[in-house]
């Protein structure tokens, strides 16, 4: 791949010239990016990757799955409707386009884009702001294009056959510049952000948006198609209005559609003046005028880790949160190892941001499913039933929390681990696994609860304390079947993925689980009795939990 | 004609002050020892003398050529050599360092031949094409050192550069130091090893609090009291009284 690249990146030399980039330069930081995401055991694009000996196989691997799927919806989509009524699925098809993409640039493009461990290598050497900034763009957006590439292929293929060659290769070319504004319109954020907000804050301001954005997206996934009843849309044609024109998909989609009908009126040529201007000038516009100052802000983004004396009012609300933990962690730990354990969770899982991007949108979009399935009428059997899955399947999200509590970008400090006499490494596990508990789980079932009570009334409350108990015996079910780890231990994406199996076989239990609770409320005050077996179950569990010995526990 | 000139430098981050009104001239063919303790302001210096930290107050010019404006003019004949510094570790030592020249926009071939010759005396000859992810820190900045120089610079500045070396290889490079500024080039270097800065400085900067408290060379410094550098670097940023402080640690251990 990477040769494909630069190969096309040498096609177009004279457009980086034009746009003030040092090609040579260019050419060899986006050549060295590539060769290090192939030799890295995992590409740096966090989510696609796990093994992979000497190549990116998995991102390939990822890749595949993409083309079938995008090839099923553009079946489904744009295989069936009329030559006229083709519009809206075609707005559908580059929506979804446009949300992997979005996606994939907002999980992993803040890394990319403000690497910060390229400052000591190549800020010092004399590489312009624009190369810098041009190399990293064209480095996300290979990736881009490979993604939106596969998601298309198939519906390229699809309107090659049914509407001939050139309505095909328009729609590779619209997928493509779909890709390329939504790099613009990340972009444009990050660097308005990198412009306005103060450089100490601004790590964790993005990691808060990323957060908020992943759940956004993963919400409105779920719930856009349910709220627009989908058939009726699908089939009719569509009236256009003028705020239409604000939603770039429908750009896209209105070129595709000028040259399927064909039709050449005003609107369809303002849709295909769009879809062509505005990726093109939105760089344009990201390379005259935001790109000033980008080294400079990025060599600022290490300054914050300076260390900075505490003023006084600091260190009293900070002994104030100490004095408040000490006292939570005696409430819920029995002995000073895993009182320690528990604070040292607590108060990792608050500041390491890798941690909350990763564990917190998962959480959210808990939430949001189940907010969408108790909108969506009819299909999830009884009323009855749908509360009881809500609240199991929102364990599920839970258990993610628990598998990245291993993990750590600081995985090497855990060599105090080895070298402190610990005799009972399980208080140390137990102490993580009820921070994590008391921090994440808590305040998440209360929250799912509430709603759940206010959807369904509250003489639901036993129902929802006894799958709340239920949640608690799988997490800890999970975490008594997997490897263990002592908590932060691990290199990310160190951890190779054969949870396939034990992710099947946690689900089937808390369905199994799931079922029985709904038998328990057909019988008259099942679940209230059902409760305390549940809970001394857990109560067992831990105490299981708390007697692993250092020959289980396998240290990275 | 000077080759570094700072003028009443001033630098914070956030509020708080670092540099506090540097004033510096240093001319070819020196070697110049800049010594402080943790937090002094010795790093922000040698960053805003390489240009990257523009938004600081006063002038700064590296050969004639105002560090705002020329950055990029600057970086071309300066070499630079952080501490521990980072380095993209899952590629060979030669690709690196064919990445680092064409940054430079050097010819391929030249670099490649001259990064051999260099790996050659440095006695990697045998790891050119590893991985550098199995490196030990002596031959990271081996590579480093190399990296920092390979394009030739006027002006060299080093942060800490016999870290993690042998003791074969730190005579090598403090010879290549020596060699280097007798060449003419003019050679900028922090160090907490105080042995070394005295016998290798041609003059020495001591900086506290962000001012600069001594500057001169050892002889001359040692004029005022006669003693090693590490107690005269004790006494002038006030740390003096090591030794009661030593006791006292030992003490509270106890309890």
């Amino acid at each position: 791949m990477t040769s494909l690249i630069l190969w096309l990146l040498d096609r177009v030399k004279p457009l980086f010239r034009l746009l003030g980039a040092d090609y040579g330069q260019l050419r060899a930081i986006v050549q060295v990016k590539l060769t290090m995401d192939n030799r890295r055991s995992f590409v740096s694009l966090g989510r696609y990757g796990k093994p992979a000996a000497e190549n990116n196989s998995n991102f390939t691997r990822i890749l595949l799955v993409y083309t079938f799927i995008g090839g099923l919806i553009s079946l489904s989509i744009l295989g069936i409707p009329e030559r006229e009524k083709l519009f809206f699925p075609l707005t559908l098809q580059f929506s979804y386009v446009m949300a992997l993409c979005a996606m994939t640039l907002i999980t992993d493009f803040s890394s990319v884009i403000m690497d910060s461990s390229d400052n000591q290598i190549i800020l010092p050497r004399p590489v312009g702001n624009r190369t810098l900034w041009l190399a990293r763009i064209i480095h996300i957006t290979s990736y881009l294009f490979a993604i939106a590439l596969s998601l298309s292929v198939g519906g390229v293929l699809l309107l090659a056959y049914r509407f001939g060659p050139i309505v095909g290769l328009a729609f590779l070319a619209m997928s493509l510049l779909s890709a390329v504004l939504m790099v613009f319109l990340t972009n444009v954020f990050y660097l308005a952000l990198m412009r306005f907000i103060s450089e100490e804050k601004l790590r964790e301001v993005i990691n808060y948006f990323q957060i908020v954005m992943a759940v956004l997206f993963y919400g409105g996934y779920q719930l856009l198609p349910r709220l627009i009843d989908s058939q009726d849309v699908l089939t009719q044609t569509i009236a256009h209005q003028w705020w239409h024109f604000l939603i770039p998909p429908m750009w896209m989609a209105g070129t595709v559609d000028m040259l399927i009908k064909p039709v050449f009126d005003t609107t369809h040529l303002i849709y295909g003046s769009l879809a062509l201007l505005m990726p093109f000038g939105g760089l344009w516009f990201m390379n005259r005028f935001l790109t000033a100052g980008f080294t400079q802000k990025l060599s600022h983004i290490d300054s914050e880790s300076r260390p900075e004396t505490s003023t006084v009012a600091d260190q009293r609300t900070q002994s104030g949160k100490t004095r408040w933990l000490g006292l939570l962690a005696s409430w819920v730990t029995t002995n000073p190892l895993e009182r320690a354990a528990f604070a040292f969770t607590w108060r990792i899982t608050g500041r390491d941001r890798k941690f909350k991007l990763k564990t917190y949108p998962q959480l959210g979009f808990g939430f949001a499913y189940v907010v969408a399935m108790s909108f969506q009428r009819n299909s999830m059997g009884s009323k009855g039933f749908f509360y009881l899955l809500a609240l199991y399947f929102a364990g599920l999200y839970v258990m993610v929390a628990q598998y990245q509590l291993g993990i750590s970008d600081n995985y090497r400090a855990a060599w105090v681990y080895g070298s402190a006499p610990i005799k009972t490494p399980g208080d140390v596990l137990s102490g993580s696994l009820k921070a994590l508990i008391v921090k994440l789980l808590l305040p998440f079932y209360a929250l799912l609860s509430t709603y759940i009570l206010y959807r369904y009334g509250l003489d639901k409350i036993s129902d929802v304390l006894l799958a709340f108990s239920n949640s608690l015996v799988m997490l800890l079910c999970t975490a008594l079947l997997s490897t263990r780890f002592m908590p932060f231990s691990v290199e990310p994406d160190a951890l190779k993925q054969n949870n396939t199996a034990r992710g099947l076989l946690t689900s089937l239990t808390l369905g199994i689980i799931g079922l029985s609770h709904y038998g328990l409320t057909i019988l008259p005050y099942g679940t209230w009795i059902a409760l305390p077996f549940s809970v001394a179950l857990f109560l067992v569990l831990l105490q299981q939990y708390k007697k692993t010995d250092w020959n289980r526990i396998q240290m990275g | 004609m000077s080759v570094i000139q700072l003028q009443n430098i001033y630098k914070s981050y956030a509020s708080t002050p670092v540099l506090k009104g540097i004033n510096l001239d240093v001319s070819a063919g020196q070697i110049v020892g800049y010594i402080g303790p943790n937090g002094a302001g010795k790093s922000t210096t040698i960053k805003i003398l390489i240009g990257m930290l523009p938004d600081f107050t006063g002038e700064a010019t590296v050969l004639g050529m105002d560090v705002k404006t020329q950055s990029l003019d600057i970086k071309r004949r300066i070499g630079y050599v952080p501490e521990n510094a980072a380095l993209y570790d899952t590629l060979t030592p030669l690709e690196y360092l064919q990445f680092i020249g064409q940054l430079y926009t050097l010819d391929p071939v030249h670099i490649e031949r001259k990064a051999l010759e260099l790996l050659r005396l440095f006695q990697l000859s045998d790891y050119t094409n590893a991985r550098m992810t199995t490196f030990s820190k002596g031959m990271r900045q081996k590579v480093l050192l190399i990296s920092g120089l390979l394009h030739n610079p006027d002006v060299i500045f080093l942060d800490e550069p016999l870290s993690g070396l042998d003791a074969n290889a730190v005579v090598l490079v403090k010879e290549i130091m020596r060699q280097l500024a007798n060449d003419g080039k003019t050679i900028f270097y922090s160090s907490h090893i105080m042995d070394v800065v005295e016998k290798i400085s041609d003059r020495i900067i001591i900086i506290n609090q962000g001012q600069i408290i001594a500057d001169g060379t050892f002889a001359e410094l040692q004029h005022q009291r006669p003693e090693s550098l590490e107690q005269l670097f004790a006494q002038l940023t006030g740390s003096d009284g090591q030794t009661g402080i030593a006791e006292e640690f030992v003490h509270t251990l106890k309890n």
